[in-house]
């Protein structure tokens, strides 16, 4: 193992031993659960680790409360998408229970899905879930929601530009 | 990232192509002239098959529990309720399968000739010739001085065409490419991922919209196709338009592919437990009664048949 190597895993252990406690404790105030506070702290290590720059962080705390809430708000984000997954799931009587891994799928794809449209504006957003998923033509998307076809075109081609870009990151990372 | 400026911009032009394709009301000139873009450089093709990339993305999920669970995530519930009542409303919770999620969408209910979900029907056209619609299809018809027409928008269909007085040409355009009808009898299935025509008197002549090639296909002859390519052509068998008697006839056929075959004629999810996807089945399975096809594939290969409910049925071992 390289002297690099060794410093970098003793920056390391010395944020975990510093700070992992205070970092569970500013979780657990934003969580109310001591379980999802433990799991994220957990996840806010890894991703120092991963990011191997250990070395370099001059103001631990701010940086580590930095990537952690980045991972609250994944969290909350799922949760509400889980939220309204389960309440449209629920709308549907004739679907009555799908087996747990049928639906875990589906909200795994969603998930995906709502990771893609992230940092879209609400009404190009919104124009391209009424098209991809609702099947609506554009001139009644922009009948909908009160703008020209022509707005409605731009927004599509925004959206999919958006999406490829995000896919392709995503596969990258 | 590491995509060149010259990549991004193709992913950008791209998306407005992608985007008016995809408007519901494209014309055979948006197409033409995305032809013509599509071939102009292998970059372009490369940026286009990442379109649908994505688009295959979108279509993995139902679209009626997707529609209000993304617009939902971060909303307020009152919001979410009202929207999926729309929805329900709008009547397209009805008809959801595993591989046609977006069986009833606005687009295919204004349609000229539409058939439900398990239901066949007949239609004789003005210039005489019949069409047979399959389950869960929509149909526009364009009949002009110069040309006949048919969009087929979704689903399967069985055209007789009749001769013509003023000897217009017959085709029938799809979302993947044309078949040019030669005198003759043929199907035509067009879906979200590609479609297949097969011949079974005198001819046609395929194309894709972004291919130049096109082939002639004879009685006996058939071929699956998507925008990009034609397929190699095979023959057609026993089980080719079969569903006109009302079953599917399968000779050694994977199971989900039977499945997946089946769940066209059914509302609801039918779903294969993946390690016996590969299993080989043989028969005649009736679509005017799924039930009974399922039945006989539980007692002829004991399979096991697990409902949920009526909309969720999961074949295992």
């Amino acid at each position: 193992m390289s002297a690099h190597e060794l410093s970098l895993r003793s920056a390391v252990n010395d944020l975990y031993c510093d700070h992992h406690g205070w970092l569970s404790g500013w979780l657990r105030k934003r969580l109310n659960n001591s379980f999802d506070a433990a799991d994220l702290a957990q996840d806010t290590f890894v991703r120092v680790i991963k990011a191997r720059n250990a070395l370099e962080i001059r103001e631990p705390r701010p940086y580590l409360s930095m990537i952690a809430k980045g991972l609250l708000v994944d969290l909350f984000r799922r949760r509400s998408l889980e939220q309204s997954y389960l309440e449209a799931l629920a709308a549907m009587p004739e679907w009555q229970h799908p087996s747990l891994e049928d639906q875990a799928i589906l909200l795994q794809a969603l998930m995906e899905i709502d990771r893609l449209l992230q940092g879209l504006g609400s009404k190009v957003k919104q124009t391209f879930i009424l098209s991809q998923f609702d099947g609506l033509t554009y001139p009644q998307i922009a009948e909908r929601l009160g703008i020209s076809v022509r707005t409605v075109n731009n927004h599509m081609a925004k959206a999919m530009e958006h999406c490829c870009l995000m896919q392709i990151q995503l596969q990258l990372s | 990232m590491s995509l060149s400026t010259a990549e991004l911009a193709a992913i950008s032009v791209a998306a407005r192509w992608y985007a008016r394709l995809q408007s519901g009301v494209a014309t055979d000139r948006d197409r033409r002239e995305w032809h013509v873009w599509l071939n102009a450089d292998p970059a372009h093709r490369q940026a286009w098959q990442r379109m649908t990339a994505v688009g295959e993305q979108m279509a993995s999920v139902p679209g009626a529990l997707a529609s209000p669970a993304l617009r939902g995530a971060g909303r307020s519930r009152r919001q979410v309720l009202r929207s999926v009542v729309m929805l329900a409303s709008a009547g397209s919770a009805g008809s959801l399968g595993w591989l046609g999620w977006r069986s009833e969408t606005t687009q295919n209910l204004f349609a000229d000739l539409r058939t439900a979900v398990g239901e066949r029907r007949e239609f004789r056209l003005a210039d005489g010739s019949s069409l047979l619609l399959n389950t869960d299809t929509s149909v526009n018809l364009r009949f002009d001085g110069r040309q006949r027409v048919l969009e087929l928008l979704r689903g399967e269909i069985l055209v007789t065409t009749a001769v013509d007085r003023s000897q217009r040409p017959f085709k029938v355009v799809t979302a993947h490419g044309e078949v040019l009808a030669l005198g003759t009898r043929f199907i035509v299935q067009s879906q979200t991922q590609g479609a297949e025509v097969a011949v079974l008197e005198k001819a046609v002549e395929v194309s894709a919209h972004g291919a130049d090639r096109k082939v002639r296909l004879e009685a006996g002859q058939r071929l699956n196709f998507n925008a990009l390519e034609l397929g190699p052509v095979g023959r057609t068998d026993a089980s080719t338009g079969a569903w006109q008697q009302g079953s599917i006839i399968a000779i050694d056929r994977p199971l989900a592919e039977l499945l997946a075959d089946l769940s066209r004629y059914r509302t609801g999810v039918l779903r294969c437990d993946p390690r016996i996807a590969d299993l080989k089945v043989s028969g005649a399975f009736p679509i005017d009664n799924t039930d009974r096809a399922l039945a006989a594939l539980e007692s002829g290969f004991s399979l096991r048949v697990s409902r949920y409910s009526r909309y969720w049925v999961t074949v295992s071992l």
